[in-house]
């Protein structure tokens, strides 16, 4: 096909325009937290799309704001988000440093932050309080969700305001596991440990 | 007051199983919270501790002042049973 030129008569003048590509990353779904027990990704409906369409999905999570001080966690469903909790294996990290300049730490032995074939929660952002301007922003990369051969793996970084000893640190939490299962995964959602997701969005692309 | 899940977008209240499920959930973290805020205590303190052990080493002698700290710094956990005893513990001043 033909490039089409614009000249300085300006876009009205042009008849039609060629296919653009949309690019690798293609934005998907948007779910905006207002007192959220809950915020669930779940393929089919709603124009959200977790399936083989793509070989890799990321969530962005921005500004995840608390109602309780809590852990920010996410789970997987094999069944269209009638249960979340797909049997996982995973290893937790988190780097800290406090406002005060004072402290540094690796903490590796974080209580239920790494799991052993649970199905429970994964940990993302450590004990993200309640202070106005307080929260956790990062994001989940899930490969290959619908593949019924393979386990899911996963791997997320998040970096969030905590208080340790009564003292503001900045967290860079890491995670990273799979998902045992061969089933496809075909839901995904995140909530606080307890308590409301009170504001933040996750955002939903596929990866080509 | 009722919890809300937010699915795809729409707003979809908790059913009753999953209120019961959710309060259970939340009853645990709650009944971990001094655990968590010991974790948070200890896990400074050996950070701290760390900080000053190669002045312990064998070849090496320990001023009286550093033997302080360290020991206050061994004994900071001790009585701290509630929240706001881990969060407001006194830290003793590094030599």
């Amino acid at each position: 096909m033909a490039l089409i030129k614009l000249n300085n008569r300006g876009v009205r003048n042009v008849s039609a325009f060629g296919s653009v590509g949309v690019g690798s990353m293609v934005f998907i779904k948007k779910l905006t937290a207002s007192s959220s027990g809950t915020l669930s990704f779940v393929d089919g409906a709603s124009s959200v799309v977790l399936d083989s369409t793509y070989k890799e999905y990321l969530f962005t999570f921005n500004n995840i704001h608390p109602s309780a001080k809590a852990d920010f966690t996410f789970n997987m469903s094999i069944d269209s988000g009638s249960n979340y909790n797909v049997t996982k294996t995973t290893t937790y990290f988190h780097a800290a440093h406090d406002e005060a300049d004072s402290a540094t730490e690796v903490a590796l032995g974080v209580s239920a932050g790494s799991l052993g074939q649970s199905t429970g929660f994964q940990l993302l952002g450590y004990q993200i309080p309640t202070g106005n301007d307080e929260c956790g922003s990062g994001y989940l990369r899930l490969f290959n969700p619908s593949s019924t051969t393979f386990v899911k793996h996963f791997i997320t970084n998040c970096n969030e305001v905590s208080i340790g000893g009564g003292t503001p640190y900045s967290i860079n939490s890491f995670a990273a596991g799979y998902g045992n299962t061969t089933s496809a995964v075909d839901a995904v959602q995140f909530k606080m440990s307890t308590g409301n997701i009170d504001a933040g969005d996750i955002c939903l692309y596929g990866i080509k | 007051m009722p919890r809300y899940h937010n699915i795809n977008g729409n707003k979809v209240q908790f059913t009753a199983e999953e209120e019961t499920a959710r309060d259970a959930e939340e009853k645990a973290w709650a009944d971990g919270a001094v655990a968590r805020a010991q974790a948070d205590l200890r896990s400074k303190r050996n950070r701290l501790l760390a900080e000053t052990d190669y002045l312990a080493l064998s070849d090496n002698t320990l001023s009286a002042d550093m033997k302080t700290y360290r020991k206050d710094l061994r004994d900071l956990p001790a009585g701290k049973d509630t929240v706001d005893k881990c969060n407001n513990a006194t830290w003793p001043t590094k030599p």
